[in-house]
């Protein structure tokens, strides 16, 4: 058995399993999580022991479906299988009061398991597949609780903002596929000129809907309604991570305008939502626009041309993000609510969560030696060594500042204040995974050299001024803790807070630029659809009407002329008979008269003629 | 003389069989009679059939060979096989069987005779010898209907055939000659010509049973053999109306004659149909419709000479009429003689009842079937004599005629009304007891029936082409 296999397999097994038996999901979800951990694990054993492999599957005639284990595959194929085991431990806890526990496991681990097709995947028609089923398992795990208000627009808006979005990876793989020829990713890749500028905006497109980037961030803050195990693992390694993923894996296709378009997009995206978590006054939703705002960051660094220092701190992020979403979820079933005014002073109730929590704050704010300095760091450096140095690396240091900014004021939020905490069940579960994640979002960036050394690709250093980005990313991140720590936000933000509150909603946002107008036509349509019918109707009644007259008027108009008609005809067949009478006398005289009566007539023309 | 004597090959050999068949009949063998007379009609067709296309007098224009003549036998003598098929089928076993196919037989020859006359005797001879054996073939059921309707016809009879030899006398007179074509002669003298015309109107509008001299006709189709009434009601009228073509090419158009004869038409047309209307017996409405057929048979007398078409448009209808009446007969012999017998025979015998709405539909003239063809002709040859009045005239009667005929169609496709009729219905049928028997004679007259109406209706363009 091929262990590509075994990590795809396991985890969608036992989401059968889990399906069939309808009991022990914990147990079964474990087991699944840890067999397709192991397989990774193995996969990238090999990769470091130089040996890839590729499991090549029957799928269309010349387009065989292909899953394959690169460096790059395995290593993020790990990382899922990572944050999925230890998210699916937290979730044992997480979930110990819930009903429907054998919903919430098999679809996790069907997420699970399409999340690993996803990064496996050699060709474009498996990727697609497994973008799909990404997309469709992540509505069915937001709208988990369906029957709290919201939840289920929450639910729906980030399927169709995402779905919308794939249209772009649709059209992307059309285009890549029939100019290469060949399904396969990496034969696709050599794909240059303006098919590749195309290619490269499309995918761009998908990526931003699938990433939350600005300004499709919107759904990604309503997806919050979920369970806080789901955000963790949709944030940190799977769904929000799989735009970044798709470019990351591109990139070498990707042209220098694409790129561009692409650092500008994060680039904006960094900011926008940065500074909506500043302005945010719900935990949840603050983690959810920090994590368009590290996305964002990553895409600068792919803008910058550097993937490699996006993918480190798409895996420091993973670690990170779920951390702080795990510790939240701790946070929120103490208090049985994610607003920040609610959580005051949790810190002192749960100190230990809390510790946790700072370290993985503290990391995210690019505080050394957590593993957040590093790839912060390979990012400005990155944007430094850009051509387009004036453009990326303000959005780098702007993001930096923003990311101390708004976590020293969630902390600051947190440990500040009076608040009553309940006792919580299966916090030893919890706790278990939240440790395992915290322990590797510190010690990450020690294993960054081993990563660059197996992806073969080394992180730019500038030879002139080596230290610069340290100083520039360390000073930006020191001052925005310091500031998200000291000054209150209303003094931060000012006059825009409301703004960012709403989401920096232009003109009302999707809501008023989109939704509306749609709604305003669907209804239009409906009106004009009733007019249509209720004039069908009219036409059938006023058919009708006329048909009825139409009849009265056979019936009493020509109908009675016609019966008229024939009845003074039959009288006159009646009479006619009469004259038969039998008698031959009567009928010769009838006979004789007759024939006078025509010889009379004859002479008389004659008279006439002569 | 012998060029002659081979131009009259049909009806010599005709009257052989005639002689022929009387020594058979002599003999007691009246199976001999039928076969002769079978064989001896098919001769005298096949023998017909040479003489297509001759064009002349025989015996000093006398009797003329032309189209018209030699189509009426075409058409006549098969017709008469078809009858005598019927005539056997309805009385075979009985004691004057044999007789009944020689006076049919001399019949057929004095239409023949009559289609081709030139000549004033003739055209006596041909009515008297007509009329003399109609007379007994109309009695010879031996019964008191049949015996009265057999006493009006010769009483009528009488009375117009003299009436007609008196006027003819006046022609005689008028021209020294008998030959109708030496009318032209009485140009200068209309008033004679007139009471001649006057004088043969009454005589063949007997023989044709034109209105007002139609009375015989509906008594005696009642009174005689249903097969007889066929006979009757198809071929001596056929005759009669070539006669009266052949006289009407020849007179002078001094007179108004064609407008009489318009009128007499619309009389017929109109006075069959409204009293076929009200019948309630088949045969009674079949014999008015008959009469009102024997109307437009006058359009086409009315256009001689003033339209090509004329002639072609009587042959055509002649033939159609033929074979959509017999068919009619031949059903109604199966089927039964009112019409309340008539309900549900659609469905009890689909090919029967489809059979007899052909031929109705086609008495009615609908397209595509043979009637039509006929009346389309005919009005054809009206319109292009001026006649356009006439024509409209018969085409309203044509929609009357529907009317009378669907009086039998739609009842075949009904069930059997209520019980309150069906008393009566039964008492009926047992008075007419309609042939119930499986009749294999008939079925055969009415598929060649069918088949003719059908195939004239389709053949219509080949048949003109055939007679141009």
């Amino acid at each position: 058995m091929n262990l590509i296999a075994i990590a795809i397999l396991a985890p969608l097994s036992m989401a059968l399993l889990t399906m069939l038996l309808r009991r022990q999901p914990a147990a079964l979800a474990l087991l699944g999580a840890a067999a397709g951990l192991l397989a990774s694990l193995g996969l990238l054993t090999d990769a470091f022991n130089g040996r890839g492999s590729e499991l090549i599957l029957p799928g269309l005639p010349d387009m065989p479906l292909r899953l394959v284990a690169t460096p790059l595959t395995a290593l993020l194929s790990t990382l899922v299988a990572v944050v999925c085991s230890l998210v699916m431990v937290y979730a044992v806890g997480y979930m110990k009061k819930d009903n429907e526990k054998v919903r919430f496991f098999a679809t996790l681990l069907l997420f699970a398991s399409a999340m690993q097709t996803l990064v496996l995947a050699g060709d474009w028609i498996l990727l697609l597949s497994a973008w799909e089923l990404i997309g469709l398992s992540s509505y069915l795990l937001i709208g988990f609780w369906y029957s709290k208000p919201g939840v289920k627009t929450a639910a729906t808006r980030a399927f169709l903002v995402t779905r919308s979005a794939d249209l772009g990876l649709y059209i992307a793989t059309f285009i890549l596929v029939t100019s290469a020829g060949s399904t396969d990713i990496a034969a696709t890749l050599d794909t240059r000129g303006g098919l590749a500028v195309a290619a490269g905006l499309l995918l761009l497109i998908a990526a931003m809907g699938k990433s939350a980037q600005t300004p499709l961030h919107d759904w990604l803050q309503r997806a919050m309604a979920g369970p806080t195990p789901v955000s963790a693992l949709l944030h940190s390694a799977t769904l929000v991570a799989a735009g970044a993923i798709l470019l990351i894996r591109t990139a070498p296709m990707l042209p220098p305008e694409t790129l561009l378009v692409i650092g500008i997009v994060g680039g904006v995206t960094t900011v926008v939502t940065g500074l909506m978590a500043l302005g945010e006054s719900d935990l949840k939703r603050m983690l959810a626009a920090s994590t368009s705002s590290q996305y964002g960051l990553m895409l600068v660094a792919v803008g910058a041309g550097v993937p490699m220092a996006a993918l480190l701190h798409l895996i420091a992020h993973a670690a990170i993000k779920s951390s702080l979403f795990l510790g939240a979820g701790v946070f929120q079933h103490s208090r049985d609510s994610t607003v920040l005014d609610k959580l005051r002073g949790i810190g002192r109730d749960r100190p230990k969560i809390f510790s946790g929590f700072v370290l993985a704050a503290l990391a995210l704010a690019g505080v050394p030696p957590l593993s957040g300095f590093f790839s912060k760091d390979a990012i400005i450096a990155a944007s430094m060594n850009s051509a387009n140095i004036w453009i990326l690396l303000p959005f780098a240091l702007a993001g930096t500042l923003l990311t101390g900014s708004y976590m020293a004021r969630a902390l600051r939020l947190l440990w500040q204040g009076n608040g009553k905490s309940r006792s919580v069940d299966g916090l030893a579960w919890m706790g278990a995974g939240l440790a395992g994640l915290v322990f590797l979002a510190i010690i990450l960036g020690a294993a960054f050299p081993a990563v660059e050394s197996l992806l073969g690709a080394r992180l730019p250093e500038n030879s002139q001024v080596q230290f610069l980005p340290v100083v520039l990313g360390l000073s930006a991140a020191l001052c925005g803790l310091a500031l998200g720590w000291f000054v209150p936000v209303h003094r931060l933000l000012g006059p825009l807070l409301p703004w960012s509150r709403q989401g920096f909603a232009i003109a009302g946002g999707f809501d008023n630029l989109i939704i509306r107008p749609v709604f305003f036509i669907a209804r239009t349509c409906e009106k004009l659809e009733r007019l249509l019918y209720e004039s069908v109707l009219a036409t059938g009644r006023a058919g009708l009407r006329l048909g009825q007259a139409v009849r009265l008027n056979d019936e009493q108009g020509i109908d009675g002329i016609i019966f008229s008609f024939v009845r003074c005809m039959v009288n006159l067949g009646g009479k006619a008979r009469t004259l038969q009478s039998g008698l031959i006398h009567k009928e010769l005289a009838i006979s004789i008269v007759a024939s006078a009566m025509i010889l009379v007539f004859m002479l008389i023309t004659l008279l006439v003629y002569q | 003389m012998g060029h002659d004597l081979a131009l009259l090959i049909p009806e010599i050999i005709i009257l052989l069989t005639v002689v022929v068949a009387l020594i058979a009949e002599m003999l007691r063998f009246p199976r001999t009679v039928l076969t002769v007379t079978i064989i001896g009609l098919l001769l005298a067709t096949a023998q017909t059939l040479p003489l297509l296309g001759v064009d002349t007098g025989v015996f000093g224009g006398t009797f003329r060979v032309d189209m018209l003549s030699v189509w009426a036998k075409l058409i006549l003598l098969p017709a008469t096989v078809l009858s005598l098929l019927l005539a056997r089928s309805e009385l075979a076993g009985s004691d004057r069987e044999g007789t009944v196919y020689i006076l049919v037989c001399l019949v057929s020859l004095a239409s023949v005779l009559l289609a081709g006359a030139g000549d004033s005797m003739l055209l006596v001879l041909g009515i008297l010898l007509s009329g003399l054996a109609s007379f007994a073939l109309v009695a010879c059921p031996r019964n008191d209907i049949a015996t009265e309707a057999a006493m009006k016809f010769f009483v009528f009879a009488s009375v117009t055939t003299s009436v007609m030899i008196f006027g003819l006398s006046y022609w005689f007179g008028g021209t020294g000659s008998t030959l109708f074509s030496e009318l032209a002669t009485l140009q200068t003298k209309p008033v004679i010509a007139v009471i001649g015309l006057m004088a043969v109107i009454i005589g063949l509008g007997y023989k044709a049973s034109l209105v007002p001299f139609h009375f015989w006709a509906p008594d005696a189709y009642e009174g005689a053999p249903l097969s007889i009434a066929a006979y009757l009601s198809v071929v001596p009228k056929i005759g009669a109306i070539m006669a009266f073509a052949q006289i009407v090419r020849d007179i002078p158009m001094v007179t108004a004659w064609s407008l009489i004869i318009a009128v007499v038409a619309v009389l017929t047309m109109t006075y069959g149909y409204l009293a076929a209307l009200v019948q309630n017996n088949v045969v009674r409405l079949l014999a008015y419709s008959s009469i009102a057929q024997a109307g437009y048979f006058l359009l086409g007398v009315v256009a001689v000479g003033a339209s090509p078409l004329a002639l072609k448009s009587l042959i055509v209808f002649a033939a159609a009429y033929a074979a959509m009446n017999l068919g009619a007969f031949a059903v109604v012999m199966q089927a039964g003689r009112t019409l309340e017998t008539f309900y549900g025979i659609g469905r009890k015998n689909p090919a029967l009842g489809v059979a007899m709405v052909v031929f109705l539909l086609s008495l009615a003239g609908i397209p595509p079937l043979a009637g039509f063809v006929g009346k389309f002709l005919l009005f054809g040859a009206a319109i292009d004599a001026g006649f356009l009045w006439l024509t409209v005239v018969a085409i309203l009667n044509s929609v009357l005629s529907l009317a009378v005929y669907l009086r039998i169609v739609v009842p075949m496709y009904q069930r059997r009304r209520d019980s309150g009729l069906s008393a009566a219905a039964a008492d009926i049928k047992s008075i007419n007891d309609p042939v119930t028997a499986p009749a294999p004679l008939i079925t055969l007259v009415w598929i060649i029936a069918l088949l003719s109406t059908l195939g004239i209706g389709l053949a219509a363009q080949l048949l003109l082409g055939q007679l141009g």
